[in-house]
C-alpha cells in the first residue's frame, strides 16, 4: 500500500511526463485575452485578435509585410497582386487578385469570395450578414461604399470620396470562404469550423480555454509555409498566471510579461524580445461634458503625469514617455508647440485657471478602463498611478474596470448609451500604422459613431482640412508633412490624455527560434521553430 | 453540575471546541450572575487571553492608524516601489505603487474589520430578533420567515455575495449589504433552532408552574440557552466575514482602489510576488492572524458559556 | 419517516422557486435596457426582435418570470454575450470541472479531518490535541485564495514541481491530477479545519457519557470504544462534509480565480467582468439549485442513519 501511494506521487510529481506529450515544433502561446478571439471571419479582441487568429487563419487583399524588425513594417501584396485607383474614376479601385489560390476547405479563391467577404460586413440585409463580425470592423472601412466583381480575378471597390485611404482599409477586410459558410449557414457554427487561405488552419476550439491550429502546408507562398506543426493559444488575461505559465514550461511565449519580473526571467535564459511600434495608450477623453469640456483641464491633466515614473519604475523600461499621438522620430511627428511633461505645479495653474480649486470644487471624472487585453499593457496598475497623479493635482478620478472586449463594445457604442452616459473618457490603446487608424477614424468630424469612431467627438474645421488634404494625396511624402501639421493641432489641442507608447515585450523559451519582432502590431509566425 | 444548555443544531453552525470535563465553575459556589460566570471562564483560558490580546492590539492600531501611521496611505513615489521589508525608511517595505506598508496595513485594517465586522453585527441584530420571533410564535410566522432564510441558504455564501455585489456594483456600502444579506438566514436559523428548544424546556415550565422567581431563572437561562447560542455562532462568523468582505475586493466587486483594503492590497500585490515574496504576503498574514484571533475568541466564549454545538 | 422525507421533497420546491426568483431578477437590476443585458451589442435588428419575443420582455413582469421558468426547465439557459455559445453549454462543462476539484478537496479535508479530529479527541489534553486544534484553527482561519498564492510560489515557481494553471493540456489523465493538485489542497485547508473541530467536538462528546466513561475504566477501551464513537459521531460528520463540499463548490471562485481553473468560479469571475448577465444567470441558479438538492440529499441521508434526528 506504501509503495502505490509513494509510486502515485512520484507520477504526480515527475515534470517531465509533460514534455513528452508534445507534438515536435509546437509554439504554445499565452495572450493577453481573456478569451479565445472571434474565429469567423472579422475577429474580435482587437488586434491582439487579428495578430494570432485573424491574420493567421485568413488573409486580407493587402497585408503587412512582417519580416523585418528594422524598418515601420510596410503593406505588401497580399490576396491581392495589385491595385490602383482608376484614373478616370478615382473613386473606383481596381485589384487584380491572386490566382491558384484555396481556402483551408478546398474551394478556389476568386472575386466571389471577395465580395462574399465584404457584404458579410457592409451589406446589413445580405442572408450572410455578420452583425457580430460586421461590429468589429466596419468602422475601419469607413471609406468603402460598394464591391463589384469583374472577373474572377478582378474585383472594383467604390468610395465615397476620391482618397489614398483605401490600402489602409482593405488591409482589415479578411478574406472567408463562401463555399465552408454555405455549408452550415451560420456565423457561428462557421466559427467552430472555419476556413480562409491563412498559413495556419483550426484543428480543435475550446471556447474559453485553448484555440489549436495546425500549419497549412498548402499555403499558397511556398515561401512562408510554417515551419512548427501546431499553434496553441491561451487565454491568460492575468499577467502573473503567463508568467507562472511560461516558467513551469506550460507556454513557451507569452504577451506581455509583468515587467517587474523581466531581469528574473532574463536571468533563467528566457529571450524578452521589444521593438518600438505605432502604439499608444491613452485616455480618451468626452469633449462634450465636464470637466474634460474645458481645454485648459486637459492640457493640466497632460501636465499632471509621470511619465518617466511609469516607464522607468513601474513598468521597467517596456515603454517610452508619449506627449503627442505618435512619438518623436516618427515622419508625422512635427513640431508641437505643447511639450507635455511632469509638472504638477503648472497643471495646478492651469486648473485653477479653469475654475476648478482642488478641495472646494474638484474635476471629478468617470473613467472606463480594462483589466487587460491587447495593447492594453499593465491597466491596473498604470491607471492607479495615474489615478494618484490627478489627485494630487485636483483630479478626482473613479476608475471601472471592465474585461478587454466588453470595453470594446462599449466603445464603439459611443458616449451617449444609457450604460456609457455617465463615463467621461475611454482607457484604450490605438495604433497608427496608416493614417486612417491613427487620425482619420477619431479627429474627423465625418468619422463621429456610428460612421466610425470619434467618440469624443472631436469637431475642428482646421483638422478636417488637413485629413481631406491628405485624403487626397498619394504622394507619401507630401501626405506625411501634412499629417505633421495636423499631428501639431491635436497635440495643443489635447484631446486625450497621452501616457506612453509601448514597446511590445514579450518573454520567449529559449526552445523557440527564428522569431523577428517587427515594428508593427502583428506578428509573422511563419519562420519560428520549437525544438 | 450547571443545566448544560443545549444549543441549537443547525446546518451551517461551525461547531466549536468543547473542554469536558474541565472544572467549569468558580471555586466559591455561591450564585454568581451569568456573565461573571463567563468572564471567569473567559480569563482563565490561555489561549483566549492571547488572542484577545491580539485583537485589542489590532483593533487599537486600526483605530490609531491616523496617528501610527508613519506615511499617508495614499502618498507614495513610483520610484520607491516594491521595496523589501526592512527598507530604510520602510519598516515593512512599499507596495506596488511605492506607498508605505506599515501604513497602509494599519489604515486597511480599519476598511477590513469595519467591513468584516459590520455584515456581523447587522446580521446578530436582525436575525436574533427575526429568529427569537419566528421561533416564540411559531406557526404560519414561522414557516413563512424560515422557509425564507431557506431561500438564501441556499446559495453557498460565496456565492451569494458576488451575486448581490455583482449586480450591485463594487464600492464599500454594496459590500456592506450584500454580506449582510449573506449573514442573516445564518444567524436567524441559530436563533430559531435556540427558541424553540427553550419552549419546550421543562424547568421553564416547571418554573412557571411554581410561580417563583421566574424572572431571574428564565432570564438566566434565557441569556445561556438562547443569546448564548446566537452570540457564540455569530463570533464564529466574523472571521469568514472578512475573509468574504477581502475576497470581495480580490475579485475587484468591494472596496475600489486606491483605497487601503487588506484584500485589495493582496489583489493588487499579486502580480508582484514574482519580484518579492514577503510584502505581497504581508496583507494575506493580516487577514489571516484577524481572523484567527476571532476564532480563537469564539471558541473560548462558547467553551465559557458552556455552548455545545 | 417517510412523510418527513416526503415533507422535505415538497419543501425543496418553494426554495428552489424563490432561488429562481433572484435569480431572474438580477436582469433588471443591472443598469440600463433589459435587452441590452442579455444580447450582444452588434445583433441584427431580427435577433433582437426573436429574443424580445423568446423572453417575452413587452409582457408584464410576472409573465416574464413565468417564460423565462419554462424555457429553463427545458434546459435553454439563454445565450453568452461573449461567445454566443448556449449558456446551458458552458455552464455544463465548467460545473464539471468544479466538481472534480471540490469532490477531490473534500476527500482531502475529509480524511485528514477525520483523522486529525479522532486525533486530537482521544488524546484529548496532550499535546497532539494541542498539535491538532492549532492545525484546525488555521485551516479555518486562514484565506484560501492568499494560501493558492503562496502554494503557486513554493510549488510552481520555485520547485517548478506542479504547474500553476488551467485544467489538463488534453495531455491526459496524469496531466489533469498535476494539475489539480495545488488547487485542491488550497480549497480544502478551510474544510479541513472545520471537518477537524467538528469531529474533534462529537467524539469528545460521545466519549465523555457516562457508559463509555465506564469501558475506559473498566479497561475495555479500544476498538470497541472507538467503533462506536465513529458510528454516533458519523451524522454530525456526514453533515458538516455534505455543507463543506457546498463551500467548496461554491467557494471555488477565489480559488479558480488564482488557478485559472476552468470551473464555474471562473466563468463566474469572468462573466462579471464581461457583463454577460445570461451567462451570470445561468451559473448562479445552477449551483443554486445544485446546493438545494444537495441540503435535501445531507438531510435525508442524516434522518436514514439517525432517526432520532428529525429537523422540521
Amino acid at each position: 500500500m506504501r509503495r502505490v501511494v509513494i509510486l502515485l506521487l512520484a507520477l504526480v510529481l515527475s515534470p517531465s511526463l509533460a514534455g513528452v506529450a508534445l507534438a515536435q515544433g509546437t509554439l504554445r502561446i499565452g495572450m493577453t485575452a481573456s478569451d479565445i478571439p472571434y474565429t469567423g471571419g472579422q475577429t474580435d479582441n482587437g488586434f491582439e485578435g487579428f495578430r494570432f487568429v485573424g491574420y493567421q487563419i485568413y488573409e486580407p487583399l493587402i497585408a503587412w509585410d512582417l519580416t523585418r524588425g528594422d524598418r515601420l513594417a510596410p503593406l505588401v501584396p497580399g490576396l491581392a497582386e495589385s491595385w490602383e485607383a482608376r484614373k478616370d474614376q478615382p473613386t473606383k479601385w481596381v485589384f487584380k487578385l491572386r490566382k491558384g489560390v484555396t481556402f483551408h476547405d478546398g474551394s478556389p479563391f476568386n472575386a466571389d469570395a471577395v465580395v462574399f467577404s465584404y457584404e458579410s460586413i457592409k451589406k446589413k440585409d445580405a442572408p450572410h450578414f455578420d452583425p457580430y463580425g460586421s461590429g468589429q470592423v466596419s468602422f475601419r472601412l469607413a471609406s468603402l461604399t460598394g464591391i463589384t466583381k469583374i472577373d474572377d480575378h478582378t474585383v472594383e471597390f467604390e468610395t465615397n470620396k476620391p482618397t489614398s485611404f483605401v490600402p489602409y482599409q482593405v488591409c482589415y477586410m479578411l478574406i472567408v470562404s463562401p463555399t465552408q459558410w454555405q455549408k452550415f449557414k451560420d456565423w457561428r457554427k462557421f466559427a467552430e469550423q472555419p476556413s480562409g487561405t491563412g498559413p495556419f488552419r483550426v484543428t480543435r476550439f475550446v471556447p474559453r480555454e485553448r484555440l489549436e491550429l495546425e500549419a497549412n502546408k498548402t499555403y499558397w507562398d511556398a515561401k512562408r509555409r510554417p515551419k512548427i506543426d501546431k499553434l496553441v493559444l491561451l487565454p491568460l488575461p492575468e499577467p502573473t498566471t503567463r508568467l507562472a505559465a511560461l516558467r513551469s514550461g506550460q507556454v513557451d511565449w507569452v504577451e506581455v510579461p509583468p515587467p517587474d519580473a523581466i531581469p528574473q526571467l532574463k536571468g533563467a535564459g528566457f529571450q524578452i524580445v521589444m521593438n518600438s511600434y505605432p502604439h499608444n495608450w491613452t485616455h480618451t477623453l468626452r469633449l462634450d461634458k465636464e470637466p474634460w469640456s474645458n481645454k485648459l483641464v486637459r492640457k493640466a491633466a497632460n501636465y499632471a503625469i509621470d511619465r518617466v515614473g511609469i516607464c522607468k519604475s513601474l513598468l521597467n523600461d517596456t515603454c517610452i514617455p508619449a506627449t503627442g499621438v505618435v512619438y518623436k522620430g516618427h515622419p508625422w511627428f512635427g513640431k508641437p508647440k505643447e511639450i507635455y511633461e511632469y509638472n504638477p505645479a503648472k497643471a495646478k495653474e492651469l486648473l485653477k485657471q479653469a475654475g476648478f480649486d482642488g478641495t472646494r470644487h474638484p474635476a471629478k471624472a468617470v473613467q472606463l478602463i480594462s483589466t487587460s487585453g491587447s495593447g492594453q499593457m499593465l491597466p491596473l496598475a498604470m491607471n492607479e498611478l495615474i489615478q494618484k497623479n490627478l489627485k494630487e493635482v485636483g483630479i478626482d478620478v473613479d476608475l471601472q474596470p471592465v474585461e478587454w472586449n466588453t470595453l470594446l463594445t462599449r466603445w464603439r457604442a459611443g458616449f451617449k448609451t444609457p450604460e456609457n452616459e455617465g463615463l467621461n473618457a475611454w482607457n484604450i490603446s490605438w495604433n497608427f500604422l496608416e493614417p486612417w487608424s491613427g487620425f482619420g477614424r477619431f479627429f474627423h468630424s465625418k468619422s463621429v459613431v456610428p460612421v466610425s469612431v470619434n467618440t469624443m467627438p472631436y469637431i475642428n474645421p482646421e483638422a478636417d482640412k488637413l485629413i481631406d488634404e491628405a485624403e487626397r494625396t498619394f504622394d507619401v511624402a507630401k501626405q506625411n508633412e501634412i499629417l505633421a501639421r495636423l499631428h501639431e493641432v491635436v497635440v495643443d489641442d489635447a484631446p486625450w490624455i497621452f501616457v506612453v507608447h509601448d514597446q511590445n515585450p514579450r518573454a520567449l523559451s529559449t526552445k523557440v527560434k527564428g522569431f523577428v519582432q517587427p515594428q508593427s502590431w502583428f506578428v509573422d509566425l511563419t519562420a519560428v521553430t520549437v525544438r | 453540575m450547571a443545566i448544560r444548555a443545549v444549543g441549537g443544531v443547525g446546518p451551517g453552525d461551525s461547531p466549536g471546541v468543547v473542554d469536558a470535563g474541565r472544572a467549569s465553575l468558580p471555586p466559591d459556589v455561591a450564585p454568581m450572575s451569568y456573565w461573571r460566570t463567563v468572564a471567569w471562564r473567559l480569563a482563565r483560558d490561555p489561549a483566549t487571553l492571547v488572542a484577545g490580546g491580539v485583537l485589542i492590539v489590532i483593533v487599537l492600531s486600526a483605530i490609531l492608524a491616523p496617528w501610527l501611521a508613519p506615511y499617508d496611505p495614499s502618498a507614495g513615489s513610483i520610484r520607491l516601489r516594491l521595496a523589501p521589508v526592512g527598507a530604510p525608511g520602510h519598516v515593512l517595505g512599499t507596495d506596488e505603487q511605492g506607498r508605505d506598508m506599515l501604513s497602509r496595513l494599519l489604515w486597511g485594517g480599519r476598511m477590513t474589520l469595519v467591513a468584516g465586522l459590520t455584515p456581523v453585527v447587522v446580521a446578530f441584530l436582525v436575525g436574533a430578533v427575526l429568529g427569537v420571533l419566528a421561533g416564540y410564535v411559531g406557526g404560519l410566522a414561522n414557516t413563512l420567515v424560515m422557509r425564507t432564510m431557506d431561500i438564501f441558504y441556499a446559495f453557498p455564501a460565496v456565492l451569494l455575495a458576488i451575486a448581490i455585489s455583482g449586480a450591485l456594483g463594487p464600492g464599500l456600502p454594496n459590500t456592506l449589504i450584500s454580506l449582510s444579506i449573506v449573514f442573516i438566514p445564518r444567524v436567524v436559523r441559530v436563533a430559531e433552532s435556540a427558541t424553540v428548544q427553550v419552549k419546550g424546556l421543562e424547568y421553564i415550565a416547571a418554573a412557571r408552574a411554581s410561580g417563583s422567581g421566574v424572572g431571574p431563572i428564565v432570564r438566566h437561562h434565557l441569556l445561556a440557552n438562547v443569546l448564548g447560542p446566537i452570540l457564540v455562532f455569530a463570533s464564529t462568523q466574523v472571521s469568514l466575514s472578512i475573509i468574504l468582505a477581502a475576497g470581495l475586493s480580490f475579485l475587484g466587486l468591494g472596496v475600489t482602489p486606491p483605497a487601503a483594503e487588506w484584500g485589495l492590497m493582496l489583489n493588487t500585490l499579486r502580480q508582484s510576488i514574482y519580484v518579492n515574496a514577503v510584502v505581497p504576503a504581508l496583507p494575506g498574514l493580516a487577514i489571516f492572524v484577524t481572523s484567527m484571533t476571532f476564532n480563537l475568541l469564539s471558541d473560548g466564549l462558547r467553551d465559557a458559556m458552556e455552548i455545545r454545538a | 419517516m417517510w412523510t418527513y422525507v416526503g415533507r422535505r421533497l415538497l419543501l425543496a420546491i418553494p426554495t428552489l422557486l424563490g432561488a429562481s426568483i433572484i435569480v431572474f431578477a438580477m436582469v433588471h437590476l443591472a443598469p440600463g435596457d433589459p435587452i441590452a443585458a442579455v444580447m450582444p451589442a452588434e445583433s441584427s435588428k431580427a435577433e433582437i426582435e426573436a429574443t424580445k419575443r423568446a423572453y417575452g420582455f413587452d409582457k408584464p413582469l410576472p409573465v416574464q418570470y413565468l417564460v423565462w421558468l419554462g424555457r429553463v426547465a427545458q434546459g435553454d439557459l439563454g445565450r453568452s454575450i461573449a461567445t454566443r455559445r448556449a449558456v446551458i453549454l458552458d455552464v455544463r462543462d465548467a460545473l464539471a470541472n468544479s466538481l472534480v476539484l471540490a469532490l477531490s478537496s473534500s476527500l482531502l479535508a475529509f480524511a485528514g479531518g477525520v483523522g486529525l479530529g479522532l486525533l486530537a479527541a482521544f488524546r484529548q489534553g496532550r499535546s497532539l490535541d494541542k498539535v491538532a486544534s492549532m492545525v484546525a484553527v488555521v485551516g479555518v482561519s486562514i484565506p484560501h485564495y492568499w494560501a493558492g498564492i503562496i502554494l503557486i510560489i513554493v510549488f510552481s515557481v520555485q520547485l517548478n514541481w506542479l504547474p500553476a494553471m488551467g485544467a489538463a493540456d488534453g495531455g491526459g489523465p496524469i496531466e489533469y491530477l498535476r494539475h489539480m493538485a495545488l488547487p485542491t489542497v488550497a480549497l480544502a485547508l478551510i474544510p479541513l479545519g472545520v471537518i477537524t473541530r467538528v469531529v474533534r467536538s462529537a467524539a469528545l462528546d460521545i466519549l465523555s457519557q457516562e457508559f463509555v466513561l465506564a469501558l475506559r475504566a473498566k479497561g475495555l477501551a479500544g476498538r470497541r470504544v472507538f467503533t462506536h464513537v465513529v458510528k454516533n459521531a458519523a451524522p454530525q460528520i456526514f453533515t458538516v462534509l455534505g455543507l463543506q463540499f457546498g463551500f467548496q463548490l461554491g467557494g471555488s471562485v477565489l480559488v479558480e480565480a488564482v488557478f485559472s481553473w476552468p470551473g464555474t468560479g471562473y466563468l463566474l469571475n469572468l462573466a462579471i467582468f464581461q457583463r454577460d448577465i445570461p451567462v451570470l444567470q445561468g451559473v448562479i441558479l445552477v449551483l443554486a439549485t445544485f446546493f438545494v438538492l444537495l441540503n435535501l440529499v445531507v438531510d435525508l441521508l442524516q434522518t436514514l442513519v439517525d432517526p432520532r434526528i428529525v429537523r422540521h
